[in-house]
């Protein structure tokens, strides 16, 4: 399998503050990895430096072999390719669903505005928005904002995905359908890396699970095993209560 | 002691009226389009991540509120000359008028940009957009739907500031009224008809806001 991403040694401080201390972790194309962890272990804030939004204080991050630290023309080459879903979505409020698609393959990659309608029209059948292409953010549902934010990262064609706790901030009812594009996704072979909380999701579609706590990945191996038992102390008493 | 008010003496005067009217519209018109460009990039530069940035911009935006319009004016048409700089009435008049307006600009659009979710820049960036397209395609058009009701103050502020283009001997709407009232003695006619000439461009620019802002932001949409 050709590896997309390769942590090594990855620090982070914010201020003299720790939040991530030495992580090294290395992802091929077609990985599904779930990390899961109590709040505050710094999930949110690896992916943040996977792309670029944070900067990094050791180790090295490589992404298709390009280092996504330093120089801004090498951060933006990398963030052309890698999609991000947020848990509290982010859609341009200005913009229709459409336009929120559209905006980027438009200006940032520079395709043909004719061809990126074609494309983003076929992502709105496929996350089973067609209905709502029209409306603006403010007058959806936060599973349909998320969708329509799952749409927006698909439509320039990156070879990674990440998503931080994209379910966390919806409605339970609304919570299924958002897994269900996502279980989509994950049946076409794409490469995606997920925050999440939701377990069942992770044992069923992920390929890896991530264990973190306290700045550091504890255990990482088979979601189904992990699940079920994991090695340490910590990730099974951590499974344990997020499972119920 | 009866005055009778009588707009027949000044009435020759309004052909020049109509002229100053156009000046005074102008000259405001460009300044606002000027200041809020000048403004936005006072606003960036008290954003920056470099201190002395910042510094710079919080000084443009204090002088500016604490020194008097007239002031600028003076500096700009008759202490500039010194330095080589020569301007026409009108344009010296539109260098002090956008210069003094973008200091509060910049304080409207200041208060835009702190409105934008960290969430906005942080999805734009991580779209791969520039510093530049992040700014023209995400953050503007969100500040400009948040500052679009407070910058009808500002507009009107501008209107009515112009007046002092007077001093630097632009024809304008309060420079009609001094000649005209001197020349008619009928100060009290040509003043009412100055304040009525300002009611209604103000009132009309203001309106023409609101109308184009219904066009740019249709109900029942929050943007
Ligand atoms: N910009 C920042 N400045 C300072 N500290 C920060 C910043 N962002 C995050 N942190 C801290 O870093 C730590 C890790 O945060 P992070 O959001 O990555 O955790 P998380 O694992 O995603 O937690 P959760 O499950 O609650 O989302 C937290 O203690 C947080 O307070
Ligand atoms: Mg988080």
């Amino acid at each position: 399998m050709t590896e997309i991403l390769a942590l090594d040694g990855l620090v982070k401080r914010f201020g003299s503050r720790t939040i991530l201390d030495g992580i090294s972790l290395n992802v091929s194309a077609g990985e599904i990895v779930c990390f899961v962890g109590p709040s505050g272990t710094g999930k949110s804030t690896l992916l943040r430096c996977i792309n670029g939004l944070e900067d990094i204080q050791g180790g090295r991050i490589s992404f298709e072999g390009q280092a996504v630290q330093g120089n801004p023309s090498a951060i933006r080459a990398v963030r052309k390719r890698v999609g991000m879903i947020f848990q509290h979505f982010n859609l341009y409020p200005h913009l229709t669903a459409l336009q929120n698609v559209m905006l980027a393959p438009v200006v940032v990659h520079k395709e043909a505005k004719a061809e990126v309608e074609a494309r983003a029209r076929a992502l709105f059948d496929k996350v089973r928005l067609a209905h709502r292409i029209n409306a603006y953010p403010a007058e959806m549902s936060g599973g349909e904002q998320q969708r329509v934010a799952i749409a927006r990262a698909l439509c320039t064609n990156p070879h990674l995905l990440m998503f931080d706790e994209p379910t966390s901030a919806l409605d339970p009812e609304t919570v299924g359908d958002v897994l269900t594009v996502m279980r989509d996704l994950a049946l076409e072979g794409r490469t995606m890396l997920v925050v999440t909380h939701e377990i069942r999701f992770a044992a069923d579609v992920g390929t890896r699970m991530v264990f973190m706590d306290q700045c550091r990945i504890v255990e990482q191996g088979d979601p189904r095993a992990m699940v079920a038992g994991a090695q340490t102390e910590r990730a099974r008493k951590f499974l344990g209560t997020i499972h119920g | 002691m009866g005055y009778s008010f009588t707009l027949r003496t000044i009435y020759p005067y309004f052909g020049d009226l109509w002229q100053s009217a156009l000046n005074t519209l102008s000259l405001s018109l460009l300044a606002i389009v000027l200041s809020i460009a000048l403004g936005a990039l006072v606003a960036l530069m008290r954003r920056s991540a470099l201190r002395p940035v910042r510094l710079l911009g919080a000084a443009y935006v204090e002088v500016m509120r604490n020194t008097p319009l007239l002031v600028i004016l003076y500096l700009v048409y008759f202490a500039a000359p010194e330095a080589g700089v020569r301007l026409s009435s009108f344009m010296a008049a539109l260098v002090g008028l956008t210069l003094n307006s973008a200091g509060y600009m910049a304080e409207i659009l200041r208060a835009g940009l702190i409105a934008v979710p960290p969430g906005q820049f942080e999805a734009a960036q991580s779209q791969g957009m520039s510093s530049a397209q992040v700014l023209r395609h995400v953050v503007f058009p969100q500040v400009f739907r948040t500052i679009y009701a407070p910058l009808g103050n500002q507009v009107i502020a501008v209107i009515l500031a112009s007046s002092l283009a007077t001093a630097v001997a632009l024809d304008e709407v309060a420079s009609w009224m001094q000649t005209v009232g001197s020349s008619s003695f009928r100060f009290f006619e040509t003043f009412v008809v100055a304040a009525v000439v300002y009611l209604v461009l103000c009132q009309s620019v203001n309106i023409a806001r609101i109308l184009i802002g219904r066009k740019l932001f249709p109900q029942g949409r929050r943007a």
